[in-house]
């Protein structure tokens, strides 16, 4: 059953996006930094699923660094798990919940940018909010550099369980055993389509 | 303030070859084997030396989900054998043993085996222990198939057993110092405690005890050495609390204490050691014979590390305080509800979650690093008497701090641990071992900084290192 059955759908050409610029300069990568972080993840032995990881150019990334918009951009079309529409049409996503704090020296290659995502769940009591969460830090861990520390809460005054869904997602170790269960890869995997597509059809 | 630091960390050696994915934690052995053991999400422990920092062997197969822990068993006899206890993601622990004929073993056995438990020997483990079958859970205990091949060939582990009984991911193993007992903990919110019997390789595991007080995933266990009152074990939970467990004389185990005070994830814990006890118990009263009691560090996702101690509690009427000590075993008292309570906040240096904390048996200095890739080294110092006969204060300052230890990677462990290569410039130097995300275990060297305290940061001793990345910072 579904906790929402009539969500607010809003139209997505509407929304913000940069989304065409940045894929037109987006080169395929194999064997990046991320493959070292992840390890071949079981979703990337699938052949049926082609996950493209090179999301964010590291070499444009020195002189053009990444902003709100463009983490926006990463997230926003992942596909609802109980609807088959995307998280910046449901509202779910917003630019203007996206919060990016950058170091002040980007020369330091140690210096750690902290980005802040707050989720706005379509009901107060959702009971994917978690799978939602995941899937928004999975997405921007695996797209973004090393150095960028993703936090993904649910948007104060939204959610009944807000708290503990926060701490489940701030936890480093629930979510990397998280990445190793089945179902719950075949789930973020669904979501994660529309990310893919978007890259295809360029 | 602008308080300069009076230690460098510097680079030393990167452990080679490197996983490929995660690391979690790299373990040392704790009775003068020069090895360390690493636990990395390949689901393999990686075992290297710690005299050429090269692989020296790997456990493979046993599981099929990350590898979270591993501990040590400690070496009680000489047996020539080493043991390794690994707890997995995929719910299970593992029980692992590899001959070393004429190998370390040999080197061990010329030197007096370091005994965690300092209440010498066998009679300690003469506790009896009354099973109650029908109140625990009985564990399941499967024997891995071991073919002819994997007997004659002595240079691997060899999988012996498997332990099963939890529901979810293993976060944490450990052996009791005396290598009676071995605990699990999970996401399931239990603690098992496991005691082998028979005789060593029997391969025949007893759970003791199902230990299920806390509310939510435990994190961390951590044991601590018989004062004469029994081993007691500490964990640490997702539900932001210590606790601390203890078995009485009929076997049975309970919560004998509840820390509660971290704003967060409790990850880490450590026990104080023996160096730190002494160097700041010189004011015991001469006929005060009872068991000093260590003092307990926490690290945090709330970016603090703690210290708590025992408050004190009055000795029974018409009994002299010393009314614990050398007493027999059947006459001890039931374990008690003990009162903890936080004596110390280390200086803040950490703003994300801390997932390590070491206490050196050493020198008696703290490290500790987590999610912002920071490592930093501590030390406990008086600040001297605020009255007359008062009690001498302590204060805990900032030794050193290196940012980027593993580049922009997470750290997720970080131990002391003795220097066994060839370019140590003394016979115990202690050195740092950190195990990071990027599936790096990296050795670090401690360098006093002369002139630290005017200002001048010269350094003691320049070493050779071999110049990898790492951002010192010399003073903030």
């Amino acid at each position: 059953m579904l906790d929402n059955a009539n969500p607010t759908i809003l139209s997505v050409s509407e929304l913000p996006t940069r989304r065409q610029r940045r894929q037109r300069k987006e080169q395929p990568k194999k064997g990046g930094i991320r493959d070292m972080f992840y390890g071949k993840p079981e979703w990337e032995m699938d052949p049926y699923y082609t996950l493209d990881y090179s999301d964010v150019d590291s070499d444009d990334s020195a002189i053009e660094p990444i902003d709100e918009q463009e983490i926006y951009d990463l997230i926003a079309p992942i596909s609802d798990p109980e609807h088959p529409l995307s998280l910046e049409s449901l509202g779910v996503v917003k630019l203007q919940d996206v919060h990016l704090i950058s170091p002040p020296n980007l020369t330091n290659p140690a210096a750690l940018s902290r980005v802040l995502v707050e989720l706005t769940p379509t009901v107060s009591h959702c009971s994917l909010a978690t799978v939602i969460g995941l899937g928004v830090r999975v997405r921007l861990e695996q797209a973004l550099p090393p150095s960028f520390r993703v936090e993904v809460k649910i948007k104060k005054d939204t959610h009944g369980q807000a708290e503990e869904v926060n701490k489940q997602l701030a936890d480093k170790e629930r979510v990397a055993a998280a990445l190793e269960n089945k179902s719950l890869m075949g789930i973020l995997r669904k979501m994660m389509q529309p990310c893919m597509e978007s890259l295809e059809s360029e | 303030m602008a308080t300069p630091h009076e230690l460098r960390i510097a680079p030393l050696a990167d452990f080679k070859p490197i996983a490929e994915s995660r690391a979690w934690v790299s373990i040392p052995n704790p009775n003068g084997v020069p090895l360390i053991a690493t636990a990395t999400s390949e689901k393999t422990v990686r075992v290297y030396s710690l005299k050429n920092f090269t692989l020296h062997s790997k456990m493979e197969g046993g599981h099929n989900r990350s590898v979270r822990a591993v501990a040590w068993k400690p070496v009680t006899k000489r047996t020539g054998t080493l043991t390794v206890a690994s707890g997995s993601f995929d719910s299970t622990m593992a029980i692992w043993r590899r001959k070393e004929e004429g190998g370390f073993a040999a080197e061990v056995a010329d030197q007096e085996i370091h005994l965690e438990n300092g209440n010498g020997g066998e009679e300690d483990l003469e506790v009896e222990i009354t099973i109650d079958g029908q109140k625990k859970a009985a564990p399941r205990l499967i024997t891995s198939a071991k073919d002819e091949d994997e007997d004659e060939d002595n240079d691997d582990w060899a999988f012996e057993i498997v332990l099963e009984g939890h529901d979810s991911e293993v976060k944490d193993v450990a052996y009791s110092p005396s290598g009676q007992w071995l605990a699990s903990c999970s996401r399931d919110k239990s603690i098992w405690i496991w005691e082998e019997i028979g005789d060593e390789g029997d391969d025949d595991f007893e759970t003791i005890a199902v230990l299920q007080e806390h509310t939510a995933d435990v994190k961390c266990v951590v044991w601590r050495k018989d004062d004469g009152n029994g081993e007691v074990l500490a964990s640490g939970s997702y539900d932001d609390t210590i606790r601390l467990w203890k078995g009485d004389d009929e076997g049975e185990w309970s919560c004998i204490s509840v820390l509660e005070g971290h704003e967060g994830t409790v990850w880490k814990l450590e026990w104080e050691p023996e160096v730190s006890m002494n160097k700041w118990c010189p004011e015991r009263e001469k006929d005060d014979h009872s068991p000093r009691i260590p003092r307990l560090l926490s690290a945090s996702a709330d970016c603090t590390v703690r210290v708590w101690s025992k408050v004190p509690s009055p000795p029974p009427p018409n009994k002299p305080s010393y009314f614990n000590s050398g007493i027999p075993s059947t006459m001890r008292p039931p374990p008690a509800n003990e009162t903890w309570e936080c004596t110390a906040t280390l200086p803040t240096v950490h703003d994300l979650p801390i997932y390590a904390v070491s206490w050196s048996q050493k020198s008696g200095r703290v490290v500790t690093t987590g999610g912002d890739s920071k490592i930093a080294i501590y030390e406990e110092r008086t600040k001297g008497r605020t009255s007359v006969g008062g009690v001498i204060e302590m204060e805990w300052v900032i030794l050193a701090v290196l940012e980027g230890g593993h580049g922009p990677y997470e750290i997720n462990h970080i131990t002391w641990c003795q220097r066994y290569d060839p370019g140590k410039k003394t016979a115990d130097e202690e050195m740092i071992v950190s195990t990071g995300d990027d599936g790096v275990v990296k050795a670090w060297s401690i360098e006093e900084i002369i002139g630290a305290a005017n200002g001048t940061a010269a350094l003691a001793v320049t070493g050779a290192t071999n110049g990898t990345e790492g951002v010192v910072e010399a003073s903030s």
